[in-house]
């Protein structure tokens, strides 16, 4: 039978006599109660109904045995056997042991239908268990499937993402920093210009006293008057004016506007020549010629500041962008100038001992600990108050000798303080 | 579940013995077979068994008709006890209408009886029955075990849940008749609420069960 979930096998359902026994297994017990001379042997259903019958060739005779056959403790057909009376005894006997015999096939094939039901039953559930087990695995293992290549989408999504926001604050702290160094620089250019424009105001005075002398000639010569008149007017004129002084002014002026326009020009070129705004392609660098440019945009930082002591040797050139080495040492320098105490020392040094370039930026202030080693070239790493450092500048640091490949790392300078040292391997055939 | 056909006037009830491992829920059956007369009672059919230990089931028919003519035929099954079988424990226990659990008194076998108790409530409820209403007792067999768990603890432990408690000893014959006719006697009045047996056919639940437990001594052979 069916039912909501899905096949049920109903074990033990109720049966008939006709759906237990076959025509071979009653019909040839019949046939040899005939053949033992039986009139004729049947089987009828408690309404009379024959089920099976056998029958001899001659005359019927009377009904000798009539026999109960019981299905489950219930009566449900009569065993009928008829013959001549003479046979009666014989024939009951016979009977008697057909009706035994019947009961052993009846409860046999019970038995064999209640096996066979049983059994059936069993290994349809347990098919059916199967089936939804391994339904519910296949569904189980393809939200599993999923959920990984979900995952590997996520994880790359989140790689990416995270890889654009570090690029980004990278981006942001150089910027800060050139807004740092543009700060600076616009003091230093303002110096110059400061005293360049109040010499040319002077300038600007003294030219109009010279067109004045100028003019004073012009007139008196037009008016043809005798030369000593002239010269002895010229003189007096020359005296109010107070030419004499101007003309002993003039020359300073000139030569320390000169020196402020050049010194304008310098920081320009310094500016320039570090920031590296015209060229972005790799080219070849001398990397102690990056380091003076660095102290020279940061002179203004670092004049009465800080001792710069320079222990610089000859360098090969490395290939790489050019702005890299700019970065690396402005950050390195302003680390040592953040964090140095009292009177900063900044000891720079440089040396390449044939396979590898090798730079250091030492100072005197208070030192990395060692268990914040591996921390300091962490993006956001500070050890200043909240507000007052970014965290970035060594990450951009390492960031730079990262594509420089080489590595950055921190030691105790002798006498106390940092020694950031980097080396860069030189490739053979290069520099 | 009471299978019932109006126009056949026959009515199948559906008892299944439960329990676990070698409690002696087969015992049970081949005592009842045993001790009850012959008149209304079929063979009990023991089906293939692996060694002593059923793999199938037990089947023990009764059959009876009450005044009115209407026929029942009372079946009961045991299940096989081990724990392997459970897929043929939930065949055997579809659309039963009483169940008897027969626990081991051995204290050993505590954990097993409350393993199959648990067993059977998880299959009754799969097979769309609920434990709360279908008519159960719950025998404790071997009491004569020497070790055997006192009744006292038993009934302490079990008769807050209400559930009708036999002791037994099943292999010695005592206590069988009494689960059986306690069982019948609760399935009785199951199937009176439903099919009106003493208003409409006659049959009281006192006629019922005695019929079903009549003891050999008044036996008489099946002729009709």
């Amino acid at each position: 039978m069916s039912s909501g979930d899905g096949l049920v096998f109903v074990v033990g359902e109720e049966k008939s006599l006709r759906e237990l026994l076959l025509d071979s297994d009653v019909l040839p017990l019949l046939q040899g109660l005939i053949a033992l001379g039986a009139g004729s042997a049947g089987i009828a259903d408690q309404d009379g109904e024959e089920l099976w019958g056998a029958a001899g060739p001659g005359a019927r005779g009377e009904i000798l045995a009539e026999l109960p056959l019981y299905l489950e403790g219930e009566q449900v057909a009569r065993l009928k056997i008829s013959g001549e009376a003479e046979r009666r005894e014989r024939l009951k006997a016979c009977a008697g042991l057909l009706k035994i015999a019947l009961d052993t096939v009846i409860r046999n094939n019970l038995k064999r239908v209640l096996t066979t039901e049983i059994h059936t039953s069993v290994v349809n559930s347990s098919h059916e268990a199967l089936v939804q087990i391994n339904a519910d695995l296949t569904l189980s293992e393809a939200r599993y499937r999923e959920l990984a290549a979900n995952l590997e989408t996520r994880v790359k999504e989140r790689t990416a993402e995270l890889r654009r926001a570090h690029t980004h604050i990278l981006q942001q702290e150089k910027m800060a920093a050139i807004g740092q160094l543009a700060a600076g620089v616009a003091h230093e250019i303002n110096n110059p210009l400061g005293f360049i424009t109040s010499n040319l105001h002077t300038l600007q005075k003294y030219v109009a006293r010279f067109c004045a002398m100028l003019q004073f000639y012009r007139d008196h010569l037009n008016l043809d008057l005798p030369i000593e008149t002239v010269s002895a007017e010229g003189e007096r004129k020359w005296r109010e004016l107070k030419l004499p002084q101007v003309m002993a002014d003039v020359a300073d002026l000139l030569s320390q506007s000169l020196t402020g326009a050049e010194r304008v020009t310098r920081i320009v070129a310094d500016l320039k020549g570090f920031s590296h705004v015209d060229e972005a392609q790799d080219m070849p660098v001398d990397l102690n010629e990056e380091l003076e440019r660095t102290l020279g945009v940061l002179s203004h930082a670092l004049s009465g500041r800080a001792e710069v002591i320079k222990e610089l040797q000859p360098l090969p050139r490395i290939t790489c962008n050019p702005q890299l080495p700019g970065q690396i040492f402005l950050n390195l320098v302003q680390n040592a100038l953040t964090h140095a105490a009292g009177e900063t020392r900044i000891v720079l040094g440089s040396i390449f001992d044939g396979e590898r370039i090798r730079i250091s930026v030492a100072d005197n202030g208070p030192g990395v600990p060692a268990e914040s080693r591996g921390q300091i070239f962490e993006p956001f790493y500070t050890t200043l108050p909240v507000g007052s450092g970014t965290g970035m500048g060594l990450a951009v640091v390492y960031e730079a000798v990262l594509k420089l490949g080489g590595t950055v790392t921190v030691a105790d300078a002798p006498g106390g303080g940092a020694d950031f040292i980097i080396t860069i391997p030189i490739v053979k055939g290069e520099g | 579940m009471i299978e019932y056909n109006e126009s056949e006037r026959r009515m199948v009830l559906k008892l299944v013995y439960y329990g676990p491992a070698l409690s002696g829920k087969t015992t049970n059956l081949l005592q009842l077979h045993e001790q009850l007369t012959r008149q209304g009672r079929g063979e009990l059919m023991v089906l293939d068994t692996s060694g002593d230990r059923t793999i199938y089931f037990d089947l023990l028919p009764f059959f009876l008709t009450a005044p009115s003519g209407l026929k029942i035929k009372v079946k009961a099954y045991t299940v096989p006890g081990q724990v392997c079988h459970d897929a043929t424990r939930k065949a055997v226990l579809q659309r039963a209408d009483g169940v008897a659990f027969i626990a081991d008194s051995n204290p050993d076998e505590a954990q097993s009886n409350f393993a199959s108790f648990d067993n059977l409530e998880r299959n009754l409820s799969l097979v769309g029955q609920d434990i709360e209403l279908l008519p159960l007792v719950i025998q404790f067999n071997k009491r004569d075990l020497p070790n055997a768990i006192s009744e006292q603890e038993l009934r302490n432990t079990w008769e807050p849940t209400g559930i009708p408690l036999q002791m037994a000893s099943a292999i010695s014959g005592i206590g069988v008749t009494e689960t059986f006719a306690a069982l019948a006697g609760l399935v009785y009045r199951r199937v009176d609420a439903r099919f009106a047996l003493a208003a409409t056919h006659g049959l009281s639940c006192d006629d019922f069960v005695r019929q079903l437990t009549c003891m050999r001594d008044d036996a008489a052979e099946g002729e009709p």
